[in-house]
């Protein structure tokens, strides 16, 4: 197999933040190259160099036997470099269509079966002439993918994005790329986990603080050895614990949360949540699990204040709080972790330590912020560091550190471990689950099954708007949760 | 071929200082050659007048009016929220100032006198911007338009006052009121036409707004509402409040700024584009000059100042060529603080390609 692109010692600053350094790697035609890392080792920067996003301070990119520097994605899509984002690049105002047909310099009309074909393919529905911020986070993530495919790369970067998707349509969408590799692409997939970069590579590299630590072929190297390359020197990831109480199935328990009877529209005036009602009790998780589009982003956004109920109550603590706004609710002592933390997490021009600042409903100590940061790992450790500069994974950190420095009575989370390393969701499953047994109480969206087992008390699976199951956690299995959820297609 | 491509970049602090510090003497220097060629003076002359109008003392009575207008506009533009509005909160800062010092009694008391006139020119100026800013958040008007048009009606309101209700009794028929009583008067500065009073203020507005969007969490929500409102919903502030909060303090400093002019320089209430003067205008690009930091203001208006004494004194002689040539000046430096922005964050790579 013939090299198809080379990285030559690459380095990449931001500030005093070194991020990459001398970093090179081959890629050859027919490759599927997993980097694995934990979150802000360099990945992303990695891969957004080649994507020409960034320029690198020092290094090139051969290609072809001639050694550039991408200056932009244009360049580099018209190399047959294309990337699918961690965070989906999408313009908002446009249709899902409009979007692929830009990218992909032709007309509307010309795509709109293929696109079609393939969301058919993947078994998604969604409708492709609609704008696409009524679309949730995953759909977006879809329409990437698919916008990706169809420009036939011959080199496809996947950062992270397929980390999240149910397996089937992971599954799918990696088969549906080998095609593409046939002819002689190649592939290079982002990911903190390990057993994903085992199961879909061929090789794989272990980026650690901007270093390439450790290349392996993926059939000779064990999950052992992997761990212990990605986290040497880290401390131990073992450390924190997800444990959870072994709860007697309250009868008494208080309904701190009461969802009652609620219908929400969508952008569209179509009922996109349906008459639900659930009781989210005192000490307990509950979890909301569900095909992403199936209402959980506008309920959940109802739940929160930023979108309008149509018909129904929300009470908290018996107070009806459907009509009030988002600052209310928080004031109040909801926290919410939201689906994008980019546009609703974070402040992206404010410093580390402004954005805790801001989300602190009480004057923070220096200490506690020096303590927060150190604790969830968020790198660079230094508080004057603006939130733009971290890598996606620390940026959800600083949004989910808002857990950590209040006093919440009820937290609402949208996938709260999307992006996180081992270590890092580990860390904020068992927050979540300690706070629930402290008293706390929660109510979790969840598109990963892993995630929901490993904290819910109650799982509810929601499918075209309805809560069509209600478990105790201890009463279901993962295959149960999987067919009720596709059952409904 | 040549490839011209744009790439993202950052500047380190000391770098992005340079760069403004270089725009600012490239700006001084447009000026000399443009005023020198239009008036076919020569360019010593032209320098020699810059100087002295870099080491007039009489900067000061720009500075204590851009100063504090351009830290109101910095809050509000930090939050994103246009407010174009500053030259015509100033109108009506200084209408509400005549107002407390020639028709209540407190005018005639010393101290109390001037601190309750700049008080209430500081509301009236508030006022003024409560109401586009809550057109935009009810009816989503663009604020950038109603602030704009809203100055015309303030140059309006204070011109229907000075011909008409509040024209002064021994003025001669001229549009405009009576002195104010002499207790309400803000001393100047012998032999010059500002008073230290308004600039100390000045300096203490600079502190403590500098402190209010930097270390305070109300002050750094307003900051964050540029990146993101719902982002600030959800963390437990209203951006409602916010937003009305940014607007109505920008406001009330450029209310104050329309206050001292009557205090200190006029005494009296004139027509609202004397008052005004353009100077609210100009105070938009003080704010942008200081890149919408509060303690840079400080430079940028005196730099502005020394270019707006400048542009009057080169204007003796031929009065509409001048303001003409001072405006293609100012218009020159501002158009060049934009191409700065964009050298500070990005930069063009050149390449040659076969």
């Amino acid at each position: 197999m013939g090299n198809l692109i080379k990285i030559v010692e690459i380095s990449k600053r931001f500030g005093d933040i070194v991020a990459l350094e001398n970093v090179s790697l081959d890629i050859g035609s027919g490759d599927i190259i997993a980097l694995l890392g934990e979150n802000g080792s360099g990945k992303t920067t990695l891969a957004k160099i080649l994507y020409g996003i960034y320029t690198p301070d020092k290094g090139c990119i051969e290609i072809n036997g001639i050694c550039k520097i991408l200056t932009s994605p244009a360049e580099a899509k018209n190399l047959g470099i294309v990337m699918v984002s961690q965070r989906p690049q999408l313009i908002d105002e446009l249709t899902a269509l409009e979007n692929i047909s830009i990218f992909l310099n032709t007309s509307v009309s010309r795509i709109h079966k293929n696109v079609e074909n393939l969301l058919h393919e993947f078994n998604i529905d969604i409708n492709v002439s609609k704008p696409v911020y009524t679309l949730s986070y995953t759909e977006k993530q879809y329409i990437e993918m698919i916008k990706a495919l169809l420009a036939m790369p011959k080199l496809m970067i996947v950062d992270e994005a397929t980390t999240y998707l149910p397996l089937s349509i992971k599954l799918k969408f990696f088969n549906m790329m080998k095609k593409i590799l046939a002819n002689g692409s190649s592939i290079i997939f982002i990911t903190h986990k390990i057993l994903e970069a085992l199961e879909f590579s061929n090789r794989i590299i272990v980026l650690r603080k901007g270093r390439v630590v450790g290349r392996f072929n993926s059939d000779s190297v064990t999950v052992e050895e992997l761990r212990k390359t990605m986290f040497e020197g880290f401390g131990e990831t073992s450390t924190v614990q997800v444990t959870r109480q072994i709860k007697d199935v309250g009868r008494d328990r208080k309904t701190v949360l009461k969802i009652d009877n609620v219908s929400v529209l969508d952008e569209y005036s179509r009922r996109a949540v349906d008459n639900v009602s659930l009781d989210v009790k005192q000490g307990e998780i509950s979890v909301i699990v569900g095909i992403a589009g199936n209402g959980q982003k506008e309920l959940c956004e109802a739940i929160i204040g930023l979108r309008r109920v149509e018909k129904g109550r929300i009470l908290f603590e018996d107070k009806d709080i459907t009509k009030l706004p988002p600052s209310k609710r928080i004031a109040m002592g909801f926290h919410y972790i939201p689906e994008d933390p980019f546009r609703d997490g974070v402040f992206l021009n404010l410093t580390i330590a402004e954005n805790l600042k801001v989300f602190s409903q009480r004057r923070i100590e220096k200490e506690v912020l020096l303590e927060t940061i150190s604790k969830l790992n968020i790198i660079p450790p230094n508080p004057i560091v603006k939130v733009y500069k971290l890598s996606g994974g620390n940026i959800q950190k600083v949004a989910i550190s808002r857990i950590f420095i209040n006093i919440p009575r009820i937290i609402i989370a949208y996938n709260p471990t999307r992006m996180l390393d081992e270590y890092s969701s580990k860390l904020v499953m068992s927050a979540l689950t300690r706070f629930a047994a402290l008293g706390g109480t929660a109510l979790v969206f969840s598109e990963d099954l892993d995630e929901a087992l490993a904290m819910g008390d109650k799982i509810a699976v929601i499918a075209r708007g309805k809560i069509v199951k209600l478990y105790d956690q201890a009463m279901v299995e993962r295959a149960e949760l999987e067919k009720v959820m596709t059952s409904y297609d | 071929m040549i490839k011209i491509s744009i790439v993202k970049r950052e500047f380190p602090l000391f770098m992005s200082i340079s760069l403004r510090i270089a725009i600012a003497i490239l700006g001084l220097l447009i000026a000399v050659t443009t005023a020198s060629f239009i008036f076919q003076q020569d360019l010593h002359t032209t320098l020699s007048l810059l100087t002295t109008s870099f080491l007039n003392l009489n900067v000061l009575r720009y500075v204590s009016v851009f100063l504090p207008t351009a830290l109101g506009l910095i809050i509000a533009y930090n939050a994103s929220l246009w407010n174009l509005g500053a030259e015509g909160q100033i109108v009506v800062g200084a209408m509400g100032a005549t107002f407390i010092a020639l028709f209540t009694p407190l005018g005639n008391i010393e101290y109390i006198g001037p601190a309750t006139s700049l008080f209430f020119s500081s509301i009236v100026g508030a006022l003024w911007a409560f109401i586009p800013i809550i057109l935009k958040i009810y009816f989503n008007v663009n604020e950038a338009l109603t602030t704009l048009m809203m100055n015309y009606i303030a140059y309006y309101l204070v011109d229907y006052l000075v011909y008409g209700p509040w024209r002064g009794k021994s003025v001669y028929g001229y549009p405009e009121t009576d002195m104010i009583p002499i207790p309400c008067r803000l001393q100047r500065v012998v032999g010059y036409s500002f008073s230290l009073y308004p600039l100390l203020i000045s300096l203490i507005f600079i502190v403590v707004i500098y402190f209010f969007l930097y270390k305070t969490r109300v002050g750094i929500s307003i900051r964050a509402l540029s990146t993101s409102s719902r982002a600030v919903e959800l963390s437990g502030i209203s951006s409602i409040k916010l937003a009305i909060l940014a607007f109505i303090l920008s406001g009330a400093l450029a209310g104050f700024a329309g206050g001292t002019e009557v205090l200190v320089y006029h005494r009296k209430l004139v027509p609202g584009s004397k008052i005004g003067a353009g100077m609210g205008y100009i105070s938009i690009m003080v704010a942008w000059l200081s890149s919408l930091n509060p303690i840079a203001a400080i430079v940028a208006s005196y730099y502005v100042s020394t270019l707006y004494i400048f542009s009057l004194a080169i204007q003796i002689g031929s009065i509409n060529i001048g303001d003409a040539v001072a405006r293609i000046v100012i218009g020159a430096i501002f158009l060049l603080t934009i191409v700065s922005e964009f050298i500070s964050k990005y930069k063009i790579v050149l390449r040659f390609e076969k």
